[in-house]
């Protein structure tokens, strides 16, 4: 009985009817759940690769005051950070260092790239020891444009990557 | 401080570039126990070639790429080379255009100051004192802002004098500020400078010898921690420094506390001097308009200023061209490495925050 060709297309059929069930009833809400989890604590890196560190830093302060978006102050330890702020000009030098950071990260990663150098070299376009946007070595999510982003330019990005997240599958 | 090797096991650690207390920079440090033998600093990570891309820009081109290196105190960088720039084009910049320069200058130096208390602050896990200032330090952000335009990249000294002039009102509204600050500045020597946990962390500690600091080059605040009067706005004095009273703070220990001190009583010679500015100003053209391209004549020329972090030192050559043939930037951060490294040899790893940042090294403004 069990190698009866129609029971097995009948399994076939039930459980494509299953898993479609499962689809809409129960992977929605815990993809939404998940997503709604990653969505407020996002843990910066605390690496700094140019100046735009500073506004990164006023961001954090008082007046703008970056947690109230769910966005915590950077943080030394690699492995509980989720996004990588590249802040500003990446040279020769911190180039391999930055790579290096984004693998260690765990899953799932967001990265952020701050200012016109990280977008495209910015201000050092025809510099000997700039690399010509940070696009090249690690996958951006959100750009930030500015010299240096004002800390509202900085904050409307993460809100940015926060509806990114939103709609991101698990 | 002497350490003698007693053998047995060695620690390398590397601290930075990925670190909360190094930023842009790395230092390898030798341990034996918990003293540091061994201190080589690794700079570069910021090197952009700041010299290099000033021979191929015009004189005017250069002020916005200038003063990225330092762009907590951008008016400290840029100041310098307008001064420079000025000598090899033969412009002489009017009265009130001097005086605006010199308000800029000291707010500029105020804000990288309340930068450094803050992050100061917190190498010594005093959250407070991260908060404080970086919430004050916005209210002179504001005054800089409406005269420059932007929060902190201003490009605001122009050969000739000043892109433009002051705004109405900017007088009371920066006298309330420092009215303000003035009494905020005693809330944080209760808080922070007086605080028994934040000197048993930093009195004593990374002593620089007066003949050490001398020895080493080390300038501004840091050399007048040391017990040395010096500072290039009263030895050499530029725009009308020599026209204003002020004291130079001097502190005789040298040691973490000195240098804190010493910068905490430059915020309130600041304000003071932007007040006798703002009383001396008069009304009167801002801008000595250069007609065609900047075209220098040839020979050479050079300026020392004093930045917030020390002196800055700009030796431009000219070939007669519309670029300049060779700038050289001599910048304070740069001594204070050297100076690091020999602080750090002989203390203990759990001061090497304290001492770190109480030279305010700034490692963009090191590599340029």
């Amino acid at each position: 009985m069990v190698t009866d060709p129609t029971l097995n297309l009948l399994v076939g059929k039930a459980s494509d009817l299953f898993a479609n069930v499962i689809e809409k009833n129960v992977r929605e809400p815990i993809r939404y759940l998940i997503n709604w989890g990653r969505l407020y604590s996002l843990w910066p890196v605390h690496l700094e690769t140019a100046c735009c560190s500073i506004e990164f830093g006023a961001a954090s302060g008082p007046r703008h005051d970056l947690e109230r978006f769910g966005m915590l102050e950077a943080f030394g330890s690699l492995r509980q950070c989720d996004i990588l702020v590249v802040q500003g000009t990446v040279t020769r030098k911190m180039a391999p260092r930055m790579k290096w950071v984004y693998e260690q990260m765990p899953e799932p990663k967001w990265v952020i790239a701050m200012g016109a150098c990280a977008i495209s070299g910015g201000l050092y376009v025809d510099s000997y020891n700039v690399l010509q946007g940070v696009d090249k070595i690690v996958p951006v999510d959100v750009y930030i444009p500015g010299c240096p982003p004002r800390p509202e330019t900085l904050i409307q990005g993460i809100i940015e990557l926060q509806n990114k997240i939103r709609k991101s599958k698990v | 401080m002497q350490v003698v090797d007693q053998g047995g096991d060695k620690m390398v650690l590397h601290v930075g570039p990925q670190h909360p207390g190094s930023g842009h920079f790395r230092i390898v440090i030798t341990l034996d126990g918990d003293y540091i033998i061994d201190a080589k600093p690794d700079p570069g990570y910021v090197h952009r070639g700041a010299e290099k891309m000033a021979e191929y820009r015009t004189y005017i081109q250069n002020i916005p790429h200038l003063e990225r290196p330092v762009i907590i105190d951008a008016t400290g960088i840029t100041l310098p080379y307008v001064l420079t720039a000025e000598k090899i084009l033969d412009v002489e910049p009017p009265e009130r255009a001097q005086y605006i320069r010199m308000i800029m200058a000291e707010l500029n130096r105020i804000i990288s100051h309340l930068y450094w208390l803050a992050i100061y602050g917190i190498f010594l896990g005093h959250s407070t004192m991260f908060m404080w200032p970086m919430g004050d330090r916005e209210l002179f952000i504001d005054l800089a802002e409406s005269i420059g335009g932007t929060r902190v990249t201003f490009s605001y000294v122009v050969p000739g004098g000043v892109r433009n002039d002051i705004p109405g009102g900017f007088k009371e509204r920066a006298l309330k500020t420092f009215q303000y600050f003035e009494k905020r500045i005693k809330e944080y020597e209760e808080i922070f400078f007086n605080n028994p946990l934040m000197q048993s962390r930093t009195v004593g500690i990374g002593i620089l010898k007066k003949q050490n600091a001398v020895k080493l080059g080390i300038t501004g605040p840091n050399l007048r921690a040391s017990g040395i009067n010096s500072d290039t706005r009263k030895d050499e004095p530029y725009c009308f420094y020599n026209k204003i009273r002020f004291d130079i703070p001097v502190y005789k220990e040298g040691d973490s506390y000195a240098r804190c001190m010493v910068r905490l009583r430059e915020l309130q010679q600041s304000m003071d001097i932007i007040r006798q500015v703002l009383d001396r100003m008069k009304p009167g053209p801002i801008k000595h308009v250069i007609r065609g391209v900047m075209r220098g004549e040839p020979g050479e020329a050079f300026v020392r200023t004093e930045a917030a972090r020390g002196t800055m030192f700009y030796h431009i050559v000219s070939n007669g061209e519309r670029f300049p043939y060779r700038v050289k930037i001599s910048v304070p951060s740069f001594r204070n490495l050297i100076g690091m490294s020999h602080l750090l040899v002989g203390s203990r790893l759990a001061d090497m925050p304290a001492i770190y940042w109480s030279l305010d090294y700034w490692p963009v403004e090191a590599d340029k």
